[in-house]
């Protein structure tokens, strides 16, 4: 039961004034987590590969490798969430701008197409020599593909936040801006992770430790800052203790590593793990929050008090 | 499963009436995985038809799971 | 297979003829498409007797839940959800007190129904396009295009709109779409016996309301307003109005009623915004953190 505030008027025989998201959360919680970790990985790797930064070169083939997460698992996950999936293609029947979760349909798609041209080259590489036409042929239409799916990688890492936001659900409409930082950091700080554990260079593994320290403190001060949102908009008590462990216990590790030199390798690797499950947990945490939320009437009703409305 | 033959008399959506031999009238919901679609229902009023089905628990009615048309 | 005589010889869609414009006799509207519909529900009318839950659920086909008693006075439906799409509630204030005002005594009864949101903010949440607004002004589920992705559900600032885990569909209330088509009276309107349910065109059901509002002020009630008119409590935060408003003579939350409600899709563009600037933020930390060790 998340800690949340009350509304201290009268309800109506403390029924439920909002329905629950009928999600489930672990499914969307889990794909929530893979389109962040994709998204973000995709997102940096062609800004690495733009930047031209002498051997990031593993590192952006590492994140064209990631970024094929959300769209082979996470779609798999979202098409089980639906309660007719075999209907999923309407998903694609119109464009609505009011809509996140139709905009972010559309972002799948388009990520999971751009984001398999861009890492053909490295999924064929072993069959073709590097210099055949077709090996220059895939060459090219990856060069062509990496800038949409960087575009669509960097919606995909952050439209999840709105897609809660833009409910009545109170823990999810009260502080929509702290959320949607929250995601995205959690996202960034998710692929340095992912990236970092696979990664050979060393020096390569500090900047992409130093990344996720970046990201994580950003998710530690975003999360502060809508818990106290949250608490201003009377939908919650206290801070969510499991949220900023979460955050703190990763970054603590990945600071500890600094400072603990014959360790180093170790510790950061687990605090890049921790960081992963800490990633995954938020996100099926902040969705399960959200759905008791709707279903506390002293609770959404706090939230439409006309002195107390979820600010933009 | 449980079938049961009957006319089928109402249609709305994806819930139909089915009238029995008895005389006794059978509230069903068409289910997400059956095979028919909710916009096939209406070419079914009139018609005998013999429904495979489960019960819903809550509900007064049960759940259609597969639909055949069987000859006047 | 013979037919029991029990069976009924006509179904809906081999009635000879409909009565032409049926809802001008029984409401005093002609339904034509294009204008706007809705429901002004006055609740100093309501008498509780649901015949308006019986009359949608006939008319609907929609299943009955097994009978059980909440305890929650003559409440005994709950809520609206995917096969209940009016609902009567039950309001006791004060009922065992020793005296009793003669208006509005202590129990409140409210029929309860999707509001067809000006803004609605189902239909601006669904994906599919499942949900649209009608040629009469009305927010209705396609069934044959709904894919059950449940995003409506958290959408509804009202909790109305529910999933059946059965079909795996969404389902609300229809305005009765089927039956403006064929240009009859909502079902639960036309079974209201002291018209505590008005159906009609939406600005005239506003001007009538204002009109019976000033009239209940008059004699002294001054507890009555109007919930979900323009500039009302219930039409606010960019939901501009509800097509299916009510009478209320207590305070919103007792009726379960959010007193503000705010329209989702308003907060999509600004969560969207700082999303991407935090991500684009920390894309420059990546490239400068990678560059200094180059």
């Amino acid at each position: 039961m998340p800690d949340t505030a009350q509304w201290d008027g009268r309800t109506y025989y403390g029924r439920a004034q909002l329905k629950p998201a009928p999600f489930n959360n672990a499914l969307v919680g889990s794909y929530v987590f893979l389109a962040g970790l994709s998204g973000a990985a995709q997102v940096l790797a062609t800004a690495l590969d733009y930047a031209a930064i002498s051997d990031a070169e593993p590192v952006v083939r590492h994140g064209r490798l990631l970024s094929l997460l959300a769209p082979i698992i996470g779609t798999v996950c979202l098409i089980c969430d639906l309660h007719t999936p075999k209907r999923f293609y309407n998903m694609l029947r119109l464009v609505k701008t009011t809509s996140p979760m139709s905009l972010g349909s559309w972002a799948l798609v388009a990520f999971s197409g751009a984001s398999a041209i861009s890492a053909a080259p490295l999924l064929v590489r072993a069959g073709w020599r590097q210099d055949s036409a077709v090996a220059g042929w895939l060459q090219g239409l990856s060069r062509v593909a990496r800038i949409p799916a960087a575009l669509a990688g960097g919606v995909l890492a952050t439209y999840t936040a709105s897609l809660f936001s833009a409910t009545s659900a109170p823990l999810w409409a009260a502080g929509a801006k702290g959320l949607a930082v929250r995601f995205a950091a959690a996202s960034v700080a998710s692929a340095a992770s992912a990236l970092r554990l696979v990664a050979r260079s060393g020096r390569r593994r500090r900047d992409l430790d130093s990344l996720a320290v970046a990201g994580l403190a950003i998710e530690l001060g975003a999360t502060l800052a809508s818990d106290h949102a949250q608490q201003q908009a009377g939908v919650r008590q206290t801070p969510s203790s499991r949220d900023i462990a979460g955050v703190a216990v990763p970054l603590v590790l990945f600071l500890a590593s600094d400072f603990l030199p014959r360790r180093a390798q170790a510790i950061s690797q687990v605090a890049a793990a921790a960081a992963l499950t800490g990633s995954l947990l938020m996100r099926i945490g902040v969705i399960k929050d959200g759905e008791q939320s709707a279903a506390q009437p002293n609770v959404s009703l706090r939230l439409a008090q006309p002195d107390n409305l979820p600010r933009r | 499963m449980k079938s049961i033959a009957g006319v089928v008399t109402i249609v709305q959506e994806g819930r139909f009436q089915l009238f029995d031999a008895a005389g006794v009238s059978h509230h069903f919901i068409l289910h997400h995985g059956a095979a028919a679609d909710p916009e096939q229902l209406p070419s079914l009023v009139n018609r005998h038809v013999r429904v495979s089905y489960r019960d819903s628990g809550a509900m007064i009615g049960h759940i259609a799971t597969d639909l055949r048309a069987e000859s006047n | 297979m013979d037919l029991h005589p029990r069976t009924p010889a006509h179904s809906q869609s081999d009635l000879e003829a409909l009565i032409p414009d049926e809802a001008e006799l029984t409401a005093g509207v002609v339904v034509r498409p294009g204008r706007s519909y809705g429901f002004f529900t006055d609740t100093t009318l309501c008498i509780g007797c649901k015949a308006c839950e019986v009359a949608c659920k006939e008319w609907n086909n929609l299943p009955a839940e097994t009978p059980a008693l909440t305890g929650h006075s003559y409440d005994n439906t709950g809520a609206l959800s995917a096969s209940t799409w009016r609902h009567v509630r039950f309001v006791e204030d004060d009922v065992r007190a020793d005296s009793q005002s003669p208006f509005q005594s202590g129990w409140l009864m409210m029929s309860d129904v999707c509001k067809h949101c000006h803004n609605a903010p189902c239909l601006e949440a669904c994906p599919t396009g499942a949900l649209f607004r009608t040629e009469f002004d009305t927010v209705v589920v396609q069934q044959d295009i709904c894919n059950g992705c449940g995003y409506c559900v958290p959408a509804c600032p009202f909790g109305v709109v529910d999933i059946s885990t059965l079909d795996g569909k969404a389902h609300k209330c229809t305005l009765c779409y089927d039956r403006l088509k064929g240009g009859l009276e909502p079902a639960c309107a036309k079974s209201c016996p002291t018209d505590s349910i008005q159906f009609g065109e939406v600005s005239e059901l506003q001007q009538r309301a204002r009109e019976r509002l000033d009239h209940l002020h008059h004699i002294g009630r001054g507890s009555a307003y109007l919930y979900g008119a323009p500039g009302e409590l219930g039409a606010t935060g960019g939901l501009e109005h509800l097509n299916a408003f009510f009478l209320l003579t207590a305070e919103p939350e007792a009726y379960n009623l959010p007193r503000a409600p705010t329209r989702p899709a308003n907060r999509v563009v600004p969560s969207l915004a700082a999303g991407l600037t935090t991500l684009a933020g920390l894309m420059v930390t990546a490239l400068a953190l990678f560059a200094r060790r180059s």
